[in-house]
């Protein structure tokens, strides 16, 4: 896997105990962790804890960090523990307050509100790791090797999980399909 | 109901969700504050991020320790807890017996006392071998 010249000299940096370069890193793979934890907790406070939860236990284990390989799939790795984490520690919530969580984030509630809210109410209903599969994969454009890094599982389970979630996630939007 | 969100039929090639709904997904998972100002609320987020590095970082190797400090202080508390039992269990015969002999002072009976002129078996024995001998 070829590493940006950027992310390797800062995370060289970084292990020697550079705190900018550390701060570099952030910067450059804050938004995918973002997005990685989100995928896994659904709720946004819960995300945030988690990247920040993740990027200070990479920075603990920073010194173990083999700087010939990428920082990002090792990090999404650590961000995704942690949002495993918070996620077991949640599972009482309800599925109404994960749609709330997912419909706040639209700027114009008011457009196209009852499609939004199936998507939320399908995407929540979806298994954790069937919903951290389809946003890795198709929002995120993670492969399927690098997600099953994420979530420690083979490459090929990841595709065949992603095929099923995709599956599903049709089944239960299928009547908005219909409509349409 | 909009038509952007039809989905590939099923003849189609692709098994992709299609770009409608990734957009709709991508959207649905946008931070709230980055919706309106993303580089505020991306720069926010790496200070807050780096505000709790540093503070790892001032605590140094304590702060890898914290997490199990919790159960070595229970594991501790166990192994005095269970120390102390042990401990108190081996002590008590003595400490029975040393009581006994404070709170009940040895009464000997009057009978156990030799009485002037009785015989004392070996004593006297000895005295009539000695007087034989010597005569």
């Amino acid at each position: 896997m070829r590493i940006p010249d950027e992310e390797h000299a800062l995370a060289k940096a970084a292990r020697e105990g550079d705190q900018n370069a550390f701060a570099g890193l952030v910067r450059l793979h804050q938004r995918r962790a973002y997005l990685v934890a989100r995928a896994i907790v659904t709720v946004h406070e819960d995300a945030e804890d988690a990247v920040q939860e993740g990027f200070v236990k990479a920075y603990q284990a920073i010194g173990r960090f083999d700087t010939s390989q990428g920082f990002g799939p090792w990090l999404n790795r650590i961000v995704a523990n942690a949002a495993l984490d918070i996620a077991r520690r949640r599972k009482v919530r309800t599925t109404e307050e994960l749609t709330e969580a997912l419909k706040s984030p639209f700027r114009n509630p008011a457009e196209d509100a009852e499609l939004k809210e199936r998507l939320a109410v399908a995407l929540a209903e979806l298994p954790e790791r069937a919903r951290s599969v389809i946003v890795m994969h198709d929002v995120e454009g993670f492969t399927h090797a690098e997600i099953g890094e994420v979530l420690g599982i083979p490459g090929g389970t990841a595709r065949s999980d992603l095929h099923h979630a995709r599956l599903k996630l049709r089944g239960l939007l299928k009547d908005m399909r219909d409509d349409a | 109901m909009t038509d952007e969100l039809k989905f590939p039929a099923s003849g189609e090639r692709s098994d992709s969700i299609g770009e409608p709904l990734v957009s709709l997904i991508r959207e649905a998972y946008t931070p709230p504050d980055a919706a309106a100002w993303p580089d505020a609320y991306w720069a926010g987020l790496e200070r807050r991020i780096m505000a709790r590095v540093s503070e790892t970082a001032e605590k140094g190797w304590w702060a890898e320790l914290v997490p199990w400090a919790r159960i070595g202080l229970v594991a501790a508390t166990a192994i005095f807890a269970v120390a102390g039992i042990v401990n108190q269990q081996l002590t008590e015969p003595d400490d029975q017996v040393a009581y006994e002999a404070v709170v009940q002072p040895e009464i000997t009976s009057a009978s156990d006392e030799p009485i002037a002129g009785q015989y004392v078996a070996g004593e006297t024995d000895a005295a009539a071998l000695s007087y034989y001998l010597s005569n």
